[in-house]
């Protein structure tokens, strides 16, 4: 019973946990340019981050190593150093942008100023990863983020054209400005497959000493972690679509999205929004400050770990409270935080391929696996994400420039 | 490598909002306007339905103002395609209206009254449905 309460516990706060501020802004953008037609690419990476992770948290099981590990045994010092500069730059922009967004919504509930409470919000989270235990901060957080399943119930009754839904899950390319629609593509499979979730949980499973039998735990794990947490995602696109592409509005704030859940379900709605957005940013900002301390030490060679105390490991927590500092370092110049993610999530699909291929090679290699190499499904899919993956890698640049960061 | 960084950010800065003006980036930036216009009319009508709380009223407007601000600023000084400076700083004074309107929202977000009122105009600048 407990451990039935535990799985469900887990999976609750999975769901709460999966959407962090590029799924926000990008599944409400594009709901609000092309309504319902881009549904169909939410499944699509939603998969692809499950095969990612599976990939990653079975290898994790059988030999005890997580991804920056993997990569630098596999691609050598040299070669893994390009993939380690690049995640850790991704993650450094995903960070400031999270932490921009927790001041963003501590603004608009508290109506304190947005400069004053970034380096509060740097405080908080710093006190928060020092003081209380991983476990409670992903349940805190998970659950907390769970108040954003009031857009699930805000794009019911908001109305939507639910045959134009249905229909949006056939692929399909727009009539209307093509390469928009393609932008939104790769922004939405680089949101839902961002890189950072995957080191974390990859690092989780070493932590929690997974061994061979733990891989059914942790297919289960993915499948129904980041399965249910992209309903969410659906649920997005769709208010996008209902409320925002219905009144002609283009939403380029972060506070906006929260409106979306107020024009259906009033004050109760918006509040949700709000503190639903709040804990899911507040999350994906502990988890990615965590991913960047974890790349470096396992790349590095340092001992790290989050179970441990920061005397235990102190380069590592050295290395995430520098990557405290350097977030505020760029957010509180005043860069826009939504635009900031829009770069982080297409830059983020761009190195996607530097860690995905040590993996995908690992995870099929006989020696190194044994009976636990890919079976026949988990190659098919792994070869087919590979194609993905490096298709929207080599179009993320150009696409952003063509649509000049998605503006037109 | 360094050449296709430097083009990169060659074309990122082209491409951002200090060029000149034509057909294109006016269209654009009409949308805008009227985006920022229909989403300060939903703001504006939950205002007056006490549907939103005080500091997110107070905090969006003056988000949004800032943003029409920015564009009355940019459409009143950039250079413009020929045959367009007319239209584009008709729209820069549009974007100062908007601006200014939604400057009395940030500055008074518990008036029920005169938020009604800001909607109304809000609906009819950015033809909102």
């Amino acid at each position: 019973m407990s451990k039935l309460l535990n799985l469900a516990l887990g999976i609750l706060a999975a769901i709460g946990g999966f959407v962090d501020i590029g799924d926000l802004v990008f599944n409400t953008a594009a709901g609000a340019t092309f309504g319902y037609q881009l549904m169909w690419v939410i499944p699509i990476g939603v998969i692809g981050i499950i095969v990612y992770s599976e990939m990653c948290g079975r290898v994790a099981a059988v030999s005890g190593k997580a991804v920056f590990d993997t990569v630098r045994e596999r691609a050598g010092f040299k070669a893994g150093l390009y993939a380690l500069i690049a995640s850790e730059v991704v993650n450094l922009l995903t960070l400031a942008a999270e932490i921009g967004g927790v001041a963003i919504v501590l603004q608009l509930l508290s109506g304190l100023d947005y400069r004053v409470l970034l380096p509060l919000a740097i405080v908080a989270l710093a006190v928060v990863m020092w003081t209380i235990k991983l476990d409670w901060i992903e349940r805190i957080f998970g659950y907390g983020g769970l108040a954003l399943l009031v857009f699930a119930v805000a794009a019911v009754k908001s109305g939507p054209d639910w045959v134009k839904v249905g229909n949006g899950f056939i692929p399909h390319l727009a009539q209307n400005n093509p390469w928009l629609y393609l932008y939104f593509v790769i922004g939405l499979l680089g949101a839902a497959m961002t890189p950072y979730e995957v080191y974390f949980y990859s690092s989780g499973g070493v932590e929690d000493r997974w061994t061979p039998k733990d891989i059914g735990l942790n297919r289960a794990n993915a499948i129904v972690g980041y399965g249910l947490g992209g309903f969410l995602s659906l649920a997005l696109m769709i208010v996008g679509g209902a409320v925002f592409l219905r009144h002609g509005i283009n939403p380029e704030h972060l506070g906006t999205i929260a409106l979306g859940a107020e024009e259906p379900l009033g004050k109760a709605g918006l509040l949700f929004a709000l503190v639903g957005i709040l804990f899911a940013v507040g999350g994906a900002s502990i988890d990615t400050v965590f991913s960047g301390a974890y790349n470096l030490a396992q790349y590095l060679g340092w001992e790290w770990g989050r179970y441990r105390h920061p005397a235990g490991a102190p380069r590592f927590a050295l290395t995430w409270l520098v990557l405290l500092v350097a977030a505020l370092a760029i957010v509180i110049t005043g860069v826009d935080p939504v635009m900031l993610t829009e770069y982080a999530v297409i830059f983020s699909a761009v190195a996607l391929p530097l860690t995905y291929i040590p993996i995908l090679l690992v995870a099929n290699d006989r020696e190194y696996m044994g009976t636990n190499r890919n079976g026949r499904l988990a190659n098919v899919l792994g070869v087919v994400y590979l194609v993905v993956i490096m298709v929207i890698a080599v179009a993320a640049i150009p696409l952003m420039i063509i649509t000049n960061v998605g503006q037109n | 490598m360094r050449s296709a960084v430097v083009l990169v950010a060659v074309l990122l800065l082209t491409g951002c909002n200090g060029g000149t003006v034509d057909r294109h980036a006016l269209t654009n930036d009409a949308a805008t306007i009227d985006s920022i216009n229909c989403e300060s009319w939903l703001l504006a009508r939950a205002a007056e339905r006490g549907r939103l709380t005080t500091y997110y009223a107070r905090e969006q407007a003056e988000e949004l103002q800032i943003q029409a601000a920015n564009f009355a600023d940019a459409l009143a000084h950039r250079k413009t395609a020929s045959g367009l400076e007319q239209r584009v700083r008709a729209k820069a004074k549009e974007a100062a209206t908007l601006s200014s309107r939604l400057q009395r929202l940030h500055k008074h977000p518990t008036d029920h009254a005169l938020a009604a009122q800001l909607a109304q105009t809000f609906k009819q600048a950015g033809n909102c449905s």
